[in-house]
């Protein structure tokens, strides 16, 4: 992932250490360049002042010079002819060709030598030669004190950029603040207020998008708001005409056999229903939107008892409640969907005669525990995997969605609940939610 | 017993009013907000029974007009919706109840019966099966046999015929019988049924114990 204070830094120290580079380079010029023409300024008059001394007329004679000048340099003075051949001084000197300045090796040590001219001769030269040990301290003195500044510099730039780079970004840090901060249903548009201007078109397609999500959400909830009524009201209306033709032709077997299948019908296309609707609302992106509050699962469980004792009433089956309080966090709705869809499935595969327990408690460790048993068939173990699978029925003979247990597998995760799956004692299943 | 029912589809208002009739009640009929606004005012029901979505004006609107004028008529909303949105919203309107369509037909009958039951006076003559109960009288037969109970016999049956057909769990036995944190325990509530149910033999009543739960009390089938 790239960031923008690394291509700040990338992209300021590099040209900025460049820039730098070439400054130091022309102070160290600046520093140097002085001293290198005063150096030899002293060294031109040394020549000339021999020079001048040179005595012309028979063998000329140099005067000589101190080997040691007191500060900390040595000197070497030698005169040779115009053809550059040796005359007097030091030996070791080169001979010159002609006057000026040059640098030169001499007993392994750097000398700057002076050439000047004898006066009124053909070509005689005086050379002055000089160690240049001071000088070579100076600079590198100077060189040391420009490395160390530049090293400095750049670590001082090197921070500055990246605490820049870090106040520039405060905006962008405040924003995902404030996105954090919202409620997760929230599809509100963020305030531009306050924002630097760089961001505001970022804040505003940010907004759009916001705004087509909300668009697309409120849509959503038309349709499914809409498909419910639209379904469940003839539902509802035929379910009722049914009921009324079934009682008045009670007496007549053939009548009374057909209705019953249609009513047999009609409860199939309703449960249908109300699952890819329950399905629908366990969608994670709809239960984000939904609200959890503490609940009593005791008190869930309740609320559907009715339903439940008319449906297993119709199965014969005994239907009986072992419910502690036990409180878990959860969206009420989908909590009751879970339930009723638990109990429906064991209703639903227990044989006639059979018996179906709901029970509920909270957990010593913390947590709650939702537990429904019966004493039916039971699921083999090399199945469980499979039944809460969407569609997935094991009993074709029996009319199930084969929605239901994928509906409580969602809602189940939804909540951060274990679903569980397992042998009752003496044969059954028992399903068991624990809540964290 | 005079309902209202406020129903805009024509198939389930026709099957509705059947079915209301058929528990004899009797049934008036308006298919939309406006028309069962007026209805609400000029022959108010002991219970209106009201769709949510209606031509006009809404369920929730006609509810809110209702509570507005001081009426305190009981409400039950019917609704093809089950979005919390709407549950919650129809409550704090003041509807009394809430209903998901489609209803299993005892449910809705039961729940409108509570809720004529809430209105009426405590002198109302509840009968179920053989059972003839008066509450004002404080007399009950069974056929002509008069029916002996003790004062906790007595709260526990009325409050079972009350909640006919519904189950109601010990614990809201309890709570209703001894309101006031008198001793009673869930183990008494048991003994006090197990005794009414030896004194309602013949009444033609089904007394159906609900494991782990309470007790449904339903006129017994016609064998």
């Amino acid at each position: 992932m790239s960031s923008i204070r690394g291509r700040l830094l990338r992209w300021l120290v590099g040209p900025i250490l460049v820039v730098n580079l070439g400054a130091a380079a022309l102070t160290y010029l600046l520093a140097w360049t002085p001293a290198q023409l005063a150096f030899d300024e002293g060294l031109r008059t040394n020549a000339a002042a021999l020079a001048s001394r040179v005595r012309v007329g028979g063998a000329p004679v140099l005067s000589t010079v101190p080997a040691d000048d007191g500060a900390g340099e040595s000197n070497w003075a030698a005169l040779h002819d115009a053809r550059g051949r040796f005359i007097a001084g030091a030996p070791q000197l080169p001979g010159a060709l002609h006057a000026g300045m040059r640098d030169a090796r001499l007993d392994g040590e750097q000398v700057r030598i002076a050439v000047a001219e004898v006066a009124g001769t053909d070509g005689l030269r005086v050379s002055v030669a000089r160690t240049v040990r001071a000088r070579q301290q100076v600079r590198s003195a100077i060189l040391r004190s420009l490395v160390l500044l530049e090293v400095l510099f750049s670590l001082a730039l090197v921070g500055l950029v990246w605490f820049s780079a870090g106040n520039g970004l405060a905006p962008l840090a405040r924003l995902r603040a404030r996105l954090d901060a919202r409620g997760s249903s929230d599809l509100a548009p963020l305030d531009d207020a306050g924002m630097p201007r760089e961001l505001v078109p970022v804040v505003d397609a940010f907004n759009a998008l916001l705004g087509r999500i909300d668009l697309g959400a409120r849509a959503q909830d038309e349709f499914r708001a809409n498909v419910a009524h639209q379904l469940r009201t003839p539902l509802a209306g035929l379910r009722l005409q049914l009921e009324w033709l079934a009682a008045r032709h009670a007496g007549d077997r053939d009548s009374a056999r057909s209705v019953a299948l249609m009513l047999q019908a009609n409860e199939r296309m309703i449960r249908q229903t109300n699952q890819l609707l329950s399905l629908e609302r366990a969608e994670p992106n709809r239960f984000a939107r939904a609200r959890l509050a503490p609940l009593d699962l005791s008190a869930l469980v309740a609320e559907s008892v009715q339903a439940f004792v008319e449906q297993a009433a119709v199965r014969h089956i005994d239907l009986g409640f072992e419910l502690a309080s036990a409180s878990v966090d959860g969206d009420r709705f989908l909590l009751r969907d879970l339930v009723d869809n638990l109990v429906d499935n064991a209703l639903r595969y227990t044989p006639p005669g059979g018996r179906v327990t709901v029970g509920c408690a909270a957990l010593p460790g913390g947590g709650s525990l939702l537990r429904v048993e019966d004493n039916g068939p039971g699921i083999p173990a090399r199945l469980r995997g499979q039944v809460f699978e969407r569609f997935v029925r094991l009993d074709v003979g029996t009319h199930g969605s084969g929605l239901g247990l994928a509906i409580v597998r969602d809602i189940a995760k939804l909540h951060g609940a274990q679903l569980a799956l397992g042998d009752a004692d003496g044969g059954g299943a028992v399903f068991t939610v624990t809540f964290p | 017993m005079h309902v209202l029912l406020v129903e805009d589809d024509a198939v389930l208002a026709d099957g509705l009013s059947r079915t209301l009739q058929g528990h004899g009640m009797q049934v008036e009929l308006a298919t939309d907000g406006l028309q069962a606004d007026a209805q609400l005012q000029r022959n108010p029901p002991q219970v209106a029974v009201l769709d949510i979505g209606l031509p006009g004006i809404d369920g929730f609107e006609v509810v809110r007009r209702l509570r507005g004028r001081g009426d305190s008529t009981p409400v039950l909303l019917l609704t093809a919706r089950d979005a919390i949105e709407d549950r919650v919203r129809g409550l704090e309107l003041g509807a009394d109840d809430y209903l998901v369509k489609p209803f299993a037909t005892p449910e809705l009958v039961a729940r409108i019966r509570a809720l004529a039951r809430r209105n009426a006076p405590k002198t109302g003559i509840l009968t179920l099966g053989n059972l003839v109960f008066d509450s004002g009288a404080r007399r009950a037969r069974i056929g002509a046999q008069p029916l002996e109970l003790s004062a906790r016999e007595w709260a526990v049956l009325e409050y079972l015929l009350q909640q006919a057909g519904r189950v109601v769990s010990k614990q809201q036995i309890v709570d209703t019988i001894a309101p006031w944190g008198e001793d009673l325990t869930l183990n008494a509530v048991e003994v006090y049924v197990s005794r009414l149910r030896l004194k309602l033999d013949g009444a033609g009543l089904a007394l159906r114990t609900i494991r782990g739960f309470g007790y449904l009390l339903e006129a017994a089938p016609a064998a």
